[in-house]
């Protein structure tokens, strides 16, 4: 078994409150070692490249070198923060000239930066550590006949070269843990498509319409709820799915979770400990 | 050699004879190391020499045969056919012409709209006098770390494979963009240039905030351009020259002042940062909803341990050249 840091991310600190409950939850009842550590910071969301991009290097080298301090890989549970924080190691791991000047910067927290960590989605560990057999066999509550519709989210998979789990053009990852908690995957032809919450200030209409026509997909491809691994996807599925829908002139409800809420359903966690009362759209699954 | 029967699925459409564009079924025995663009050639010499598609170098130069394969468009001829089956699972292969631009016939698309749009948006350099020398007899360089920052840029082939997946182009007549946007930012940053950094006004005129950062652009780029990234740093560029007065430069703003403040994203104070009172009012219903669930934070934030760390870094990143 790895030893993680665990790496929350702001929204589930903030307005995805139960992503980090159910995550939580999930981590123990498998027994996997992960430690929040409470020095880390928002990642910048991308936003911070906007201000500077050494900025955004090296607030997210200050990141990385604490989980290196205790030898620990990144585990995340937001995909906007899995490509902030890979995309910086990218960098700081490809050119030698920015590695130092970042470290420079970094020495002025007596931190230094190495490269010996790496930064995974929490969903890729659940299968790196036990497989879709091994999962299955933890399972208590089987999900069966659930249809579950996968909604990746841009930064799950994209880009390739900075991400590179699994082919951006036909991820696999979710359709196996689905499975693996005797529920069914739905496909749909959206599901690697984006939700717009990155225009959410500036353009909030495109982001409303990108949201609700993904919703749509879901619905008419006869899915009971969708499941996301990504907060930023779940906040314009979930709390702004009135709003998304009405942008494309539809009204219905479907329920949208988090990966970690999904998975605790099945291991036979309790749904108030892993946060279900504070999704918008109710799910009740007997 | 290693040979399998594929079944090439391609959308077919003829606007001088056809009403709608409909699909037609090839059965192709493949060798390993067939390319797309080679399945389609052998169907054109051998099966049907109706079918069209467009290529000229057939090494990933001219940027002139990028097709949809089972969705996800690729140069067809940097694409090998076994490479896609093992990506699908698959023995069948669906092929058709890429998106947000009209199509002429088969796989040929016109790219006038895009390379319009492009044009529009003065992606040439214009010499700085202080820079560039008047005469051939004197240089004019530029040093590697000044190249560094727009090299990448330069590597664009005009494919438009970017601009085919790009969600704002479909929805946004304005929206300037992938590759043109990256086109912009690689002469705002060209030592050598005139208009500089000014030029990051011409893509906030072509709605450059919109773009939603799916990274779709840099995922599809045979090249490895990541356009993507040139609109973000064409947007810091924009605030740079004093555009702040808009939602987006606002937004990142907020994200800088959170850091500082407590290291983590002050989410309640958001909406007023970025919108002001409009923002407030527009996201109550949803703002109250989250008291309700629980899901709010209070408005003054614990900072994280070692915080003064953090703006030590902070501070000295902004202190770089
Ligand atoms: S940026 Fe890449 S995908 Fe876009 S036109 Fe240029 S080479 Fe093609
Ligand atoms: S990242 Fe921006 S430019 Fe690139 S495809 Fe997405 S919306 Fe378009
Ligand atoms: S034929 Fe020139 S890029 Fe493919």
């Amino acid at each position: 078994m790895g030893k993680y840091a665990f790496y929350p991310g702001c929204a589930a600190k903030g307005a995805s409150k139960e992503l980090y409950e159910a995550t939580v939850a999930v981590a123990k009842k498998l027994g996997i070692d992960m430690v929040e550590l409470p020095q880390f910071s928002c990642c910048g969301a991308g936003v911070l490249e906007e201000v500077k991009d050494v900025l955004d290097i090296a607030v997210n080298a200050r990141n990385l070198a604490y989980a290196e301090k205790e030898g620990r890989d990144i585990v995340t549970v937001c995909s906007t923060c899995l490509l902030v924080l890979r995309s910086a190691k990218y960098h700081l791991d490809n050119d030698d000239d920015l590695r130092e000047q970042v470290n420079e910067i970094l020495a002025e927290a007596d931190l230094e930066y190495k490269g010996t960590v790496d930064v995974k989605h929490f969903h890729w560990v659940l299968l790196e550590e036990f497989g879709e057999e091994g999962l299955k066999e933890k399972v208590k509550k089987p999900l069966g006949g659930l249809k579950v519709y996968p909604f990746y989210g841009c930064h799950t998979v994209r880009p390739k070269d900075i991400i590179g789990y699994e082919p951006s053009e036909n991820p696999q990852s979710l359709e196996k843990i689905i499975r693996a908690l005797g529920a069914t995957p739905v496909s749909g032809v959206r599901r690697l498509e984006c939700c717009g919450f990155h225009a959410f200030w500036p353009a909030p209409q495109i982001s409303m319409r990108l949201t609700g026509l993904n919703l749509k997909d879901a619905k008419e491809s006869g899915a009971d709820c969708v499941v996301t691994p990504c907060p930023l996807c779940h906040m314009n599925l979930d709390a702004n799915q009135g709003r998304a829908l009405k942008a494309i002139g539809e009204n219905f409800q479907i329920p949208v979770l988090h990966v970690p809420q999904l998975v605790g359903l099945a291991l036979g966690i309790e749904p108030k400990e892993l946060g279900l009362h504070r999704n918008f759209v109710s799910f009740n699954f007997v | 050699m290693e040979k399998r029967k594929v079944t090439f699925r391609i959308r077919r459409f003829n606007p001088k004879k056809d009403s709608q564009p409909y699909y037609q079924e090839y059965e192709v025995e493949v060798v390993k190391g067939m390319t797309i663009l080679e399945a389609l050639q052998f169907i054109k010499d051998n099966i049907d020499p109706t079918l069209s598609f467009r290529a000229f170098c057939r090494s990933a130069i001219c940027g002139s045969c990028s097709v949809k394969i089972n969705g996800y468009p690729k140069l067809a001829c940097k694409t090998q056919v076994f490479g896609e089956l093992e990506v699908y699972k698959t023995d069948i292969l669906t092929i058709e012409p890429i998106d947000n631009m009209e199509v002429i016939r088969d796989l040929i698309v016109n790219w006038d709209s895009a390379i319009e749009k492009m044009e529009k948006m003065r992606p040439y350099l214009i010499p700085d006098p202080e820079v560039v020398p008047k005469t051939l007899d004197e240089e004019c360089k530029v040093y590697p770390n000044e190249l560094k920052k727009f090299d990448r840029f330069t590597d664009c082939i005009l494919c438009t494979t970017c601009y085919s997946v790009c969600g704002i182009v479909k929805v946004d007549s304005n929206y300037g963009g992938p590759f043109p946007l990256a086109r912009v930012y690689r002469f705002a940053v060209d030592p050598r240039d005139a208009l500089k950094k000014e030029r990051a006004k011409i893509g906030y005129t072509f709605d450059m905030w919109n773009c939603v950062r799916c990274e779709k652009c840099a995922d599809v780029c045979p090249k490895h351009v990541a356009p993507v990234n040139g609109i973000m740093k064409l947007r810091g560029l924009s605030i740079d020259i004093g555009l702040k007065n808009n939602p987006g430069a606002r937004h990142v703003a907020a994200f800088y002042k959170s850091l500082l403040e407590s290291g983590m994203l002050n989410e309640v104070l958001l909406p007023l940062r970025t919108k002001g009172i409009k923002g407030v009012l527009e996201n109550l219903p949803m703002g109250i909803k989250m008291i309700l669930k629980g899901k709010a934070h209070s408005p003054i934030m614990k900072p994280i341990a070692e915080h003064e760390g953090l703006r030590k870094v902070m501070k000295a990143a902004m202190e770089v050249e």
